[in-house]
């Protein structure tokens, strides 16, 4: 599995896409913007970019020309998903603890990069991962529909968390009174997110990876 | 030993069909698979390396089923698709380091010898290669990390005559120890007159023969004669072509009377497709 997603590091990807990460994390520096955008820029930009390269140097025919099995085929492009979401969220990470400290006293109406808000991006990502992938698996080329359905998924649960998060007098205290403050509610929000983002990445490995038996390289 | 065996492959798709793939090639030679377009020759090959999910049937190299032992085998095995190219903007040193991590045998000096042998400068990218290059390239990759089982899916096709007959000397050359074996799609049948040991013929997904190249040759008489000798072997015929000066056919010659005197030669591999393909089209 480790020489396939070398393969996929070194030659399915721009390399570009490793750099991506530093430039969308950077705009958590813009005061009081929509910080949910920063980590939809991978679902928008990397993933629809990265299947294409795949689907055009037919990197499929090439990966199952090798020695290895198809669901390490499966399990490595996961891998490869995943570490571009951590690497996308992580630096984002960085960069919103800057702009906490950087503006400490801006009035935010969208949230704030609180530890809890990334809880909130990991479960975001966790239900587009849940659709993408077993939806991509079923052909391990068409992209277009997965996409679609996968980052509009995502768009409309940032959108409803968004509408909870300022409507709902509970999340409100969470995300833009009190709770800012307590910092083990927030970690474990974000802790929440993560164990989210865990099992529903799992759950889409299982079905990929039964569908990816399925199909045939044509 | 057999290189490859393939037993009674069946698949089926809502418009075409394996029926009953059964051929085997012999450790040390070449096969030369024939077939016209869309006759199941890419279908068969992709089924031999597992890339599709077979009906039924076994398909066996070197003695072990594919389906039971796929990593152990693909060890073994090198494969090129004439005309599918993998990574194209990356440099052929940079494709081969990926590569060469998936094979156990890896070997850089038999690597750079056939760079050498087949003058592929690695800081090339594949998009730069000609064709030929391209088939030369995967033929380095393949036999560096000691494939004893060729699988070449139209090698040949869009190549320069010149191109193509370098290539099949090198086929040529690389069985010659006795350790490796080809099989080798094309619709170009002229190729494997040059080179195949073995030819195998896939017709409408149905393999038409599958023999030693002279003998399959010798089994076929391609007959011309008056369009009134004609109604002597109509029946016999396998097919047949009306011209001007009476007709040609291709009759199996064990069901040639070899006293009559209707005209008879060997026909080239080129005929026999053609005139399988003509008994397709009148039943159509």
């Amino acid at each position: 599995m480790y020489n396939l997603v070398m393969k996929d590091l070194k030659l399915g990807i721009s390399p570009w896409f490793l750099a991506l990460p530093l430039f969308t994390g950077a705009l958590m520096l813009i005061p009081g913007w929509v910080y949910f955008l920063v980590p939809m820029y991978f679902c928008f930009i990397t993933v629809p970019n990265m299947f294409g390269g795949f689907k055009s140097q037919h990197d499929l025919l090439f990966s199952t020309m090798m020695p290895v099995t198809k669901k390490d085929i499966v399990k490595a492009r996961f891998a490869v998903i995943v570490v571009l979401e951590l690497l996308h969220l992580l630096i984002a990470m960085i960069f919103g603890a800057f702009t906490l400290r950087l503006y400490p006293n801006l009035t935010y109406i969208f949230f704030a990069p609180h530890p809890g808000f990334w809880g909130l991006c990991f479960v975001m990502l966790a239900i587009f991962n849940l659709i993408l992938l077993p939806m991509y698996y079923k052909t391990a080329y068409k992209y277009g529909a997965a996409t679609t359905v996968s980052s509009t998924a995502a768009i409309l649960f940032a959108l409803a968390v968004q509408w909870a998060g300022i409507r709902i007098a509970a999340l409100n205290d969470i995300f833009y009174g009190p709770g800012t403050e307590n910092t083990g509610l927030q970690l474990s929000i974000l802790l929440a997110g993560v164990l989210v983002f865990t099992a529903f990445t799992l759950i889409a490995y299982r079905v990929s990876a039964r569908r990816f038996l399925k199909v045939e390289i044509i | 030993m057999l290189a490859l065996e393939v037993r009674h492959l069946h698949k089926k798709y809502a418009d075409f069909q394996l029926k009953d793939v059964s051929f085997q090639l012999e450790k040390g030679y070449i096969m030369g698979f024939i077939g016209a377009n869309g006759a199941g020759k890419t279908t068969t090959i992709k089924s031999i390396l597992n890339m599709i999910r077979v009906d039924s049937g076994e398909i066996r190299v070197l003695g072990k089923n594919i389906a039971e032992h796929e990593m152990e085998l693909k060890q073994d095995i090198g494969c090129a698709f004439g005309d599918i190219d993998f990574y194209t903007r990356s440099k052929i040193k940079t494709l081969t380091a990926i590569t060469k991590k998936f094979y156990k045998n890896w070997s850089d000096d038999v690597y750079y010898s056939y760079l050498r042998r087949f003058k592929l400068d690695e800081n090339k990218k594949i998009a730069e290669l000609s064709r030929g290059m391209k088939v030369k390239y995967s033929l380095a990759l393949a036999l560096s990390h000691g494939a004893k089982l060729l699988i070449l899916d139209e090698p040949t096709s869009g190549l320069d005559p010149v191109s193509r007959d370098d290539l099949l000397g090198v086929f040529q050359q690389l069985i010659m120890d006795g350790e490796i074996s080809i099989l080798f799609s094309t619709h170009i049948t002229s190729d494997l007159e040059k080179c195949a040991d073995f030819i195998t013929f896939i017709q409408d997904g149905r393999i038409v023969a599958s023999a030693e190249k002279n003998d399959l040759l010798e089994s076929y008489r391609l007959l011309s004669g008056s369009e009134k000798q004609l109604h002597e072997v109509k029946e016999r015929l396998i097919s047949y072509k009306i011209n001007s000066f009476g007709f040609t056919g291709l009759i199996h010659t064990s069901d040639f009377d070899h006293s009559s005197d209707i005209h008879a030669a060997a026909p080239s591999l080129e005929e026999i497709m053609i005139y399988f393909a003509k008994k397709e089209d009148v039943y159509v």
